[in-house]
């Protein structure tokens, strides 16, 4: 009896070491990336005199950022600021330089085995999918506005440009003589907007649900449009009230009828609309290179709700990300290829230690809807709303949208403005998304031109 | 049957010991020729001391094996935190190796130990009441005795009394009684009496280990289940009651379950203990390439979260293995044994030995709240190592008798 019972208490510390093993393999894979990174970790300070931070590049070998011994230099000022972001020993790091920091410092599981001379390191240089042309100009183009800028290649998913705006110097010496002025302005600079920034589309969402109702069968609906529309209790109106007579979606798509679209969403219901909107990516998070905020679509309460959802307004919010990801969805043949930044990641002698390979991440809708979609966002600028996007020897496809905030009723003239689209039409290789906050005008006027100009610039025009 | 010199475990042991130290002189500028005496140093003790329990049949060889391995771990660790902590380690292994002999022969060959129940309990009153008296503070636990200069914890000296204690009856008959109360409830009441003492002293790590150590005891003898439940219930209790009173153990607690409020404070070294462990990774930074020496008390409590930034949590892992291996080896003597004073003596050193190792590796790691204790024959200090060598000296008499009967 006593041996037996001896037996089980050595079963008994068996399990007990069992369990204080289990709990370090489990604290090293789950917990001790953030435990290493935690700011009160002297070590890291330690580790980084040592080490020559890697830098960050363009595609096309453009160098954004780089050490000179422990000081961080960004060569083009604020222009990577919601991209790269900063790298300071008292603020912290963040963006890439927060994501990547590891490879940045050269530490991995490899370089720790093997590298056991106590040489001066050299950390890994990140290469970037953006097109430091396009960035430089789409944050010109944008002048003093404050948005954002977002443009893809809608076959990889590659950001080919990534600006938000107001944007700030992330020196090390700039943050430390402006850090109160930075994180207390009204203009919120610190906000990278194209990824964190969330806002009603309007009149871009209109994408999202004119998919919804070709893929329910409701592709072929025909309304009267008589500038408003009354759903429930609330009258919706069309911009300026203008009325469009006889639609069907092809033509409503394309002077962007409000009432037309009230009455197609109502008729589909919240839930067809839920489920598109996720389909695209609301409600959805994905493992993106930057910190994005998750775009929002709630269930709708009722038609009122419904039809407000439909147009773009409503409890309803996305970031310029998310809505430049529902064009590609069209550019693409409904399928929204997974957004990425970083293209790879090779060491101080070239040898490449990782590399991002496109991947789809969503499909939307069948190839067939996003054909017709795409059809009907040419026609809108070929002739609709978005004429101020055309370009003579490139068909560009794009949707315009101007949307309300908390502003409405107070104060005119405080609308966001949009422009989603992609170019050339029949074989898309960059998809823009232009979104310029409390901007006052239509985003026919303001956004699509800037849209244009940018798109024009990326084929050399 | 001959062994190649490559397969038997002693090389591998001397193996670690040459390149660890080598590694060790090289790293450091300039040269210290004192790192290649100390690893010397040890590698000869454990070498003869090895030979010379493998040729006169001085028991379980594999006891010692275990033991050089770990001291050879934590010299190494020690060294390469703190140079002449790493030196007056290696005296105190002189002695307590010294000692392990003295042990080892009055164990073999004295045979009324089993009958001393009362000096063992008066010694350990008169350590408790000295402690109180004449104890010095250190970091914040009163439960040092400084003696011409040297200062021992009188609490690794108690740990080894009460197992004789608790031996002295569950080796013997266990159905007497003493002043008219069933033996197993005095032992329990004495069992309470010791860990109040040492609460008084702030000795957590100790506290627990007494009552780990009495319960599982209880559990191998006792078939009164009701004894243990009333146990556990009142453990439970004092525990709870203890968290509801005492600052100090609310702080554990809080600690344990998030340390990272408090980082600058009460958080702060089991926070730098994680930092190290995440700091190492699966490989380990190497030897001599961490920054363990940012954690406090890094040398003995902590000196496991030390090993596991340098050496990996595979390095710590093995050290785990090293631990299981040698407390199954000490139960393994135990089961072989007859009902009596060496089993019961054998059980109680060998689950001490899992306890402690338990209790201080999973508050390093943050598993369990931590509660400060030494890590068996790694930790620096001379208390901790040379106790620890009377438990192995023992354990080895035990297991030498086995042999030769």
């Amino acid at each position: 009896m006593i041996n037996k019972r001896i037996i089980r208490v050595i079963f008994m510390f068996t399990l007990m070491f069992i369990m204080l093993i289990g709990y370090m393999t489990y604290f090293e894979i789950f917990q001790s990336e953030a435990v290493h990174q935690n700011p009160y970790n002297k070590r890291q300070w330690a580790y980084e005199e040592d080490i020559t931070r890697g830098s960050i590049l363009d595609r096309g070998g453009v160098v954004l950022a780089h050490s000179q011994g422990t000081e961080r230099i960004y060569s083009y000022g604020p222009l990577y600021s919601h991209v790269i972001g900063y790298n300071s020993k008292i603020y912290g790091k963040t963006m890439l330089e927060s994501k990547y920091n590891k490879y940045l410092l050269g530490q991995d599981i490899l370089t720790q085995v093997f590298n056991l001379s106590g040489d001066k390191k050299v950390g890994y240089d990140v290469t970037l999918t953006i097109d430091h042309e396009l960035q430089r100009f789409a944050a010109k183009r944008m002048g003093g506005y404050s948005g954002a800028v977002v443009a893809l290649n809608p076959k990889t998913g590659e950001v080919l440009a990534l600006v938000s705006k107001p944007d700030f110097d992330p020196s090390d010496q700039n943050l430390v003589e402006n850090w109160i002025n930075l994180t207390e302005s009204e203009k919120f600079p610190l906000l990278p907007r194209a990824t964190s920034g969330l806002y009603a589309p309007g009149s871009t969402f209109k994408i999202i649900t004119s998919a919804a109702a070709v893929e329910n069968g409701l592709g072929d609906e025909e309304y009267m449009d008589y500038g408003t529309v009354k759903i429930g209790n609330t009258e919706f109106q069309n911009y300026g009230k203008k009325a469009g007579g006889a639609l069907d979606l092809k033509k409503a798509f394309a002077i962007s009828s409000n009432t037309y679209f009230c009455s197609l969403g109502a008729k589909l219901g919240g839930e067809k609309l839920l489920a598109f909107a996720e389909a695209f990516g609301f409600n959805r998070v994905f493992d993106f290179d930057l910190p994005l905020e998750k775009s929002r679509f709630p269930a709708a309460k009722g038609d009122e709700d419904t039809a407000a959802l439909a147009i773009g307004q409503g409890e309803m919010l996305a970031t310029p990300m998310q809505m430049a990801m529902a064009a590609a969805a069209v550019a693409n043949e409904g399928v929204i290829m997974k957004p990425h930044i970083v293209k790879n990641i090779k060491n101080s002698l070239g040898v490449t230690i990782d590399e991002t390979k496109p991947q789809q991440l969503y499909r939307a809708m069948t190839a067939q809807t996003a054909e017709k979609i795409s059809q009907m966002m040419v026609d809108a600028v070929k002739s609709g709303t978005g004429t101020a996007a055309r370009i003579s020897t490139i068909t560009v496809a794009g949707k315009t949208g101007t949307a309300e905030n908390e502003f409405l009723g107070r104060e005119k003239n405080k609308e966001h403005t949009w422009f989603v689209g992609f170019a050339p039409a029949q074989n898309p290789e960059i998809v823009i998304a232009v979104m310029l906050e409390y901007s006052g005008k239509t985003g026919g006027d303001l956004a699509a031109p800037m849209a244009r100009d940018i798109i024009m610039h990326y084929f050399g025009k | 049957m001959k062994k190649s010199i490559a397969k038997r475990p002693i090389f591998m042991v001397a193996l670690i010991n040459v390149l660890a130290f080598a590694l060790l002189f090289i790293y450091r500028t300039p040269l210290n020729y004192q790192t290649l005496y100390v690893g010397g140093s040890i590698l000869a003790l454990n070498l003869v001391t090895y030979t010379i329990i493998r040729y006169y049949r001085l028991g379980d060889e594999y006891l010692f094996l275990i033991v050089s391995m770990l001291i050879t771990i934590g010299v190494v660790m020690i060294c390469r935190i703190n140079y002449s902590l790493g030196i007056a380690q290696v005296g105190w292994y002189l002695i307590a190796i010294c000692v392990f002999y003295l042990v080892f022969a009055a164990y073999r060959f004295i045979g009324f130990w089993g009958r001393l129940r009362w000096l063992y309990l008066a010694l350990a009153i008169g350590l408790f009441i000295a402690t109180q008296i004449i104890g010095t503070t250190i970091n914040g636990a009163k439960n040092w005795i400084v003696i011409g200069g040297y200062s021992f914890q009188t609490s690794e000296v108690i740990k080894i009394l009460f197992i004789f204690f608790l031996s002295c009856y569950f080796g013997g008959e266990r159905d007497g009684f003493v002043f008219n109360i069933k033996e197993k409830y005095f032992i329990t009441l004495m069992t309470y009496a010791f860990m109040g003492f040492l609460i008084l002293q702030r000795e957590w790590g100790f506290t627990l280990l007494i009552f780990a150590t009495y319960f599982i005891m209880l559990y191998i003898y006792e078939n009164d289940r009701l004894l243990l439940l009333a146990n556990l219930l009142a453990a439970f209790f004092v525990g709870f009651a203890g968290y509801k009173l005492l600052r100090h153990i609310q702080i554990r607690i809080q600690n344990w379950i998030n340390p990272w409020d408090d980082i600058a404070n009460t958080g702060y070294q089991i926070t730098q203990s994680l930092f190290a462990i995440a700091a190492g990774g699966f490989f380990g930074r190497g030897l001599g390439l961490g920054s363990p020496e940012v954690i406090p008390e890094v040398y003995s409590d902590f000196i496991f979260a030390a090993i596991c930034e340098e050496m990996g949590i595979f390095g710590g892992v093995a050290i785990i293995l090293l631990y299981l291996i040698f407390m199954y080896r000490g139960l393994k003597i135990a089961l072989a044994l007859g009902d009596g004073f060496d089993k019961s003596i054998s059980l109680g050193i060998s689950i001490m030995f899992g306890f402690q190792t338990f209790i201080i590796i999973g508050g390093v790691i943050k598993f369990i709240p931590l509660t400060g204790i030494t890590l068996p024959f790694i930790s620096y200090g001379g208390s901790s190592l040379v106790t620890s060598f009377v438990s192995l000296g023992i354990l080895q008499a035990i297991s030498a008798k086995g042999g030769a009967e």
